[in-house]
């Protein structure tokens, strides 16, 4: 299948201090992937150097199959779609003619605007002047706006951060429609929880290294325990394990109709960057 | 490269939604033209200091708006969103001086008007004048990429103010034969011996050196602005 991107052996200093060290990967097409990592941990940096806004220090990045140099060529401007901590509005104009503007410049008919402003259901204040607008209603225009020309390559940096948990479902659904129409998405989060939404691959970033990328599934059926949680009457909590003799003590449980829940001790994907790095997420 | 008006326009447009909003820019477009009704009022518009009311215009609203513009822009991440997006470097640069450019040429009209200035030659006057405009516009371009705030415009453009605004008027007090040469190089001073060159009734041939001087300063302030802001794609 076609990458993407590719990077081998990325690593990116700033002054004398290792943001970035070795880090290799590929980004499938038609993927969403996702970066996680605790605050500093390199996902911004990770994005600058993937869109051409940091020099790498050194190893290999491809993007559409090119060396990023030839990223500032129009062209491929046109094919990718971003939204970092510094990407800008203009607060003395409305929603609507911010995103007019970038239709022009992404030669994009009109006619987006209110689809995408639906998207991030913004569609209601699409006249409000941008300065008097909420930090997440800001978030989700930068958002509209990284979508607007339908990109083959979309890069989030915490798309959602600042946003309640109804914004943040919308904008699931509104980026896994975009992803179904061909769109890759390349974010980065410490959300858990988005990872395992939307991410079809997640990689997990430590101090500029990858300590695991893999899907969600699988991370999780790897590091799981061989355990079952009963919560009996009573608030009686009891642990039993995967075998022959946990199954008769379930059984038992069920028949004399003791079971309030039951369910498999899988890890969260929290549990296990926890128990990989020895970091809290967030 | 493909030249898009298309996209020279949308950030004309975008600028100009915005001036009406830009109380500070509106204020400050006002300074030249306030500067020339009083010069019209004192009757002083055939001495040496005619001409002063069009290069305040230039310095005004051609550089310290056009830099406040760009640095604006810097300050509010909103150029990173421009150089990342398939606008070329040439579209940006005149989509940005666009309204810049528009608004000195208006404040130029208005200063020569209030200020009851006789304007030589329309032709040669007006080329020089719009030679004069790139290059401030140029120089704004410049200021605004080097400052990171707006505020900052103020304090790194002062330089530019007093050589490039003052000059002429100190001209007179500086004894040093070789400082006196190079302030006639400058663009101001080269703008000043045309039109005064043209109130006397000189012709083009007369003033061909001047504009040869003048489109040099054009074409060295072109080409460093383009430099800067090549480098402003990375942080
Ligand atoms: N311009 C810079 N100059 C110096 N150091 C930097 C610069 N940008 C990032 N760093 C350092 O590189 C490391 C990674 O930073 P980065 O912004 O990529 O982290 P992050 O994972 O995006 O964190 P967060 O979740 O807080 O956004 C940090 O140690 C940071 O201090
Ligand atoms: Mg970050």
């Amino acid at each position: 299948m076609e990458n993407v991107i590719e990077v081998r052996d990325l690593e990116k200093s700033f002054q004398n201090q290792l943001a970035l060290k070795k880090v290799s990967f590929q980004v499938r097409k038609g993927e969403t992937i996702g970066f996680l990592g605790p605050s500093g941990s390199g996902k911004t940096t990770t994005i600058k150097i993937l869109t051409a806004q940091l020099h790498a220090t050194a190893g290999e990045v491809k993007v559409f199959g090119e060396p990023i140099a030839k990223l500032k060529d129009p062209i491929y401007m046109k094919r990718i779609g971003i939204l970092t901590d510094n990407s800008g509005l203009y607060e003395r104009l409305s929603i609507y003619d911010n995103l007019a503007l970038y239709c022009d410049l992404y030669e994009v008919d009109k006619k987006r605007i209110n689809e995408v402003l639906t998207t991030v259901n913004l569609i209601e204040e699409s006249k409000k002047i941008v300065q008097k607008l909420s930090k997440g209603m800001k978030q989700r225009v930068t958002l509209a706006r990284a979508m607007l020309h339908k990109p083959d390559l979309l890069f989030l940096d915490e798309p959602t951060s600042a946003l309640d948990p109804v914004n943040t479902m919308h904008i699931h659904q509104g980026l896994k429609k975009l992803n179904e129409e061909g769109t890759t998405i390349f974010l980065t989060t410490h959300d858990m929880q988005e990872a395992e939404t939307i991410c079809d691959r997640v990689a997990f970033l430590h101090n500029g290294e990858i300590s695991l990328i893999d899907t969600p599934e699988n991370i999780k059926t790897q590091q799981s325990t061989s355990s079952i949680s009963l919560l009996l009457r009573n608030n009686r909590k009891v642990v039993v394990q995967k075998d022959e003799a946990g199954a008769k003590e379930i059984y038992n449980y069920i028949k004399d109709g003791e079971i309030v829940t039951i369910h498999s001790d899988e890890p969260t994907l929290g549990d296990v960057f926890v128990k990989l790095t020895g970091r809290k997420l967030s | 490269m493909i030249f898009s008006f298309k996209r020279v326009n949308a950030i004309f447009i975008k600028d100009w939604k915005d001036l009406q909003r830009n109380s500070y820019i509106l204020f400050t477009l006002a300074i030249p033209l306030v500067f020339a009704a009083m010069l019209g009022r004192m009757n002083a518009a055939t001495d040496v200091l005619s001409t002063y009311p069009i290069n305040l215009a230039l310095i005004i609203a051609g550089a310290f708006i056009q830099a406040a513009m760009v640095a604006e822009e810097k300050e509010k991440n909103t150029l990173r969103g421009l150089l990342l997006s398939p606008a070329s470097t040439l579209e940006i640069l005149i989509g940005k001086s666009a309204l810049s450019g528009l608004m000195t040429i208006l404040v130029i009209i208005g200063s020569i008007i209030f200020s009851g200035y006789t304007v030589p030659s329309l032709p040669l006057f007006s080329l020089s004048t719009l030679l004069g405009l790139v290059f401030y516009l140029a120089t704004g371009t410049i200021l605004g990429l080097l400052s990171r705030t707006v505020m900052e415009t103020s304090i790194i453009g002062m330089p530019v103010l007093i050589i490039f605004g003052m000059s002429s008027m100190f001209k007179p007090m500086v004894e040093n034969a070789t400082l006196i040469n190079i302030i006639e190089l400058l663009p101001n001073e080269q703008l000043n011996q045309i039109w005064f060159g043209l109130s006397d009734g000189k012709g083009a041939a007369d003033i061909l050196m001047n504009l040869f001087i003048l489109f040099l300063w054009v074409a060295v302030s072109f080409i460093l602005t383009i430099v800067i802001y090549k480098k402003r794609r990375f942080d």
